[in-house]
């Protein structure tokens, strides 16, 4: 009786300082100044800094016409159910939501903002002056760098104390780190020549980097407003980032994260027009010194060779409206979705021109990708973001560059995981409803979906353990856990809480290349551990 | 097979539940997921949130609120509006899911 007393008056105060807090810390005007600072720091991680949709739909006077002012104030108030846009009742004041309301109503679409090489250089924070003096091996218990998942958590607003990366141990489940990153963690890399060090890259553009055997952030740079792309070349002396907001790239030394070369992202399109871009997928390769680029709106992927003056191959027509891609064949191909094509362009970055384009069921998102090596084929698998009719899973041969089967599975799918030594491709659905909830596992085999597993949340974003035993899942929005499986029984065998976990990326990546391969796929530095041997490997190389 | 996935999810993740129908549970998980998780979590709400946290509180305190609120005894523009949209059932389903969940 006693602890339910304690709790009811915590809950009191607590409801108390909901309602009192917010109003009474007000102190607004509703000047468009003040209003744009508001949605810089509450809106724009997702929405856009330029009022263009990022994550998020757009908000500027042109989308939002003709919407009723109180029923946009009820969704700033509520938020939106099974999206990832939460609840600012008690964050904003009322006052605040309804300026935000008529600012957004009146406000068109923001030109490209400036984000110039000196802003990026300016923005350089060094944490750890001094590398000399981190420590010389991990500071916590573990027996191979590869074991490391880092989890790209949200936090629940996308901003504030639930934004960061979180790492875990990927043999005991632990919580073995996590480095606060302020606005919501969306991509995590590693380097591949050094397995100390962590890339983890902001939805406002800041890349970390991170010193995982202290697990603390050494520096940080801002190289642009919003955008997701970054990659880290494969001699890991090299990271590039690319931009939504504004429309460029920038290639940092990897070590002092000082940019040096930008670049405007603008091409002609695939029906012949001169258009500005976002930044698609970017991809170091162990193939070669070179990073790919994806322009969406282009529809071009280029090349940068990293040498004096980094010159740069643009391959065009790829696609209409690029987004991301997987490496397969050693690294030297490139698989590059599509999304108003619904195809997959194969690129050879040898000769740097298309190989071809397969059918890719409807709108293809391929996440990271996945390719396994089935019965003397290596087979590529993509997911689709569209909830057409028919949703499906697409397996190509990546040798033959053919379609061999379109997967029929639950829903809308976002993210495949796959691994050299567990029997399940697993996909992750993400159509509005109970099916959110759920991942499907796809016989590398039979290529058909024989188990649905009910995670919780919005699950998405699969990932297996480096030694392929584990298939971890994040329980996404409201579910605020990350899921632990046994990848061949699929028993459930650990939860790590954190608040909206997004992508999770496993340590092993940089030594697969792509998810599913073989880890002696990409070839490895010379001083990293190798895990056993995975039965039989094609010549891929 | 899901469904068996699921409930044994359930009872993992519940505390031991005598004399509760199970089937309570189970929608009051459904409901709670659909409707209040948006604000204050399952286990607990974003650290950020200025909402209250609701797993392990006590049952008859929570349905106490919610019938409060949605006859509007107890004022917040929010909340009369969400638990207006809950039957009875409703309200005992998601007070006794909350309820059993360990915080």
């Amino acid at each position: 009786m006693n602890t339910t007393k304690k709790r009811l008056s915590k809950s009191v105060i607590i409801g108390l300082a909901a309602i009192i807090l917010p109003f009474g810390a007000q102190a607004t005007s509703d000047t468009p100044k003040d209003m744009h600072q508001l949605y810089e720091d509450n809106c724009a991680s997702c929405h856009g800094s330029d009022h263009g949709g990022y994550l998020a739909p757009a908000l500027n006077s042109d989308k939002l016409k003709g919407r009723s002012p109180t029923s946009l104030r009820s969704l700033i108030m509520t938020g939106s159910f099974d999206t990832l846009m939460p609840p600012f009742y008690g964050r904003l004041s009322d006052d605040e939501i309804r300026g935000l309301v008529k600012h957004l109503q009146s406000t068109p679409k923001q030109a490209n903002p400036a984000w110039t090489i000196d802003d990026i250089k300016a923005s350089i924070k060094v944490y750890v002056k001094d590398e000399s003096t981190l420590p010389a091996k991990p500071t916590y218990q573990i027996n191979s760098m590869d074991d490391v998942i880092g989890v790209a958590a949200r936090g629940k607003y996308g901003r504030g104390s639930g934004s960061k990366a979180v790492f875990i141990n990927s043999a005991t489940h632990k919580q073995i780190g996590e480095v606060p990153t302020g606005t919501a963690a969306h991509i995590i890399d590693y380097n591949p020549a050094n397995p100390r060090w962590a890339y983890v890259k902001t939805d406002t553009a800041e890349i970390f980097k991170i010193d995982l055997y202290s697990m603390q952030a050494v520096r940080s740079v801002k190289t642009g407003y919003n955008g997701p792309g970054m990659g880290v070349s494969r001699d890991g002396k090299y990271i590039m980032a690319g931009s939504f907001v504004p429309h460029n790239a920038v290639i940092l030394d990897a070590d002092t994260l000082e940019p040096l070369k930008t670049f405007e992202l603008e091409g002609i399109d695939p029906d012949g027009k001169m258009v500005s871009s976002d930044s698609g997928m970017i991809l170091g390769t162990p193939f070669d010194d070179i990073f790919a680029i994806a322009l969406e709106n282009a529809g071009q992927v280029w090349v940068v060779d990293l040498k004096e003056g980094f010159p740069v191959t643009k391959i065009e027509k790829v696609g209409r409206h690029l987004h991301d891609a997987f490496l397969t064949h050693g690294g030297r191909k490139l698989m590059i979705a599509a999304y108003d094509d619904n195809i997959v362009a194969a690129i050879d970055l040898k000769d740097r021109k298309i190989i071809k384009k397969l059918d890719a069921g409807c709108v293809p998102h391929v996440g990271g990708g996945a390719a396994v090596e089935v019965d003397g084929r290596t087979l590529g698998f993509g997911t689709n973001f569209g909830d057409c009719e028919k949703t499906v899973v697409s397996v190509w041969d990546l040798d033959k560059m053919e379609v061999v089967k379109q997967v029929p599975v639950a829903g809308g799918t976002e993210s495949p995981a796959a691994h050299a030594n567990a029997p399940y491709v697993a996909v992750d659905i993400i159509s509005k409803d109970r099916r959110a909830r759920t991942i499907q596992l796809i016989d590398k085999k039979t290529l058909e979906v024989v188990k649905t597993l009910d995670v919780g949340g919005h699950a998405y974003f699969p990932e297996y353990s480096a030694d392929g035993k584990f298939l971890y899942v994040s329980a996404g929005y409201s579910g605020d856990e990350v899921v632990v499986y046994d990848s061949t029984s699929l028993e459930k065998v650990a939860s790590v809480s954190m608040e909206s976990p997004a992508g999770i990326f496993s340590h092993g990546r940089v030594r697969y290349m792509t998810r599913g391969l073989s880890p002696d796929e990409a070839s490895a530095p010379a001083n990293a551990p190798r895990l056993p041997p995975v039965g039989e490997m094609k010549g891929a190389k | 097979m899901r469904l068996a996935t699921f409930s044994g999810l359930l009872v993992l993740g519940l505390a031991s539940t005598q004399s509760v129908n199970a089937a309570s549970i189970y929608a009051g998980q459904a409901k709670a997921a659909a409707v209040c998780s948006q604000c204050h979590g399952i286990r607990t709400p974003s650290a950020d949130a200025p909402f209250p946290p609701l797993a392990g509180r006590d049952a008859e305190y929570l349905k106490t609120a919610l019938k409060q609120y949605r006859d509007k005894t107890r004022k917040s523009d929010l909340m009369n509006a969400i638990a207006g949209s809950l039957s009875d059932d409703d309200i005992n389903n998601v007070a006794t899911y909350y309820a059993k969940l360990k915080p």
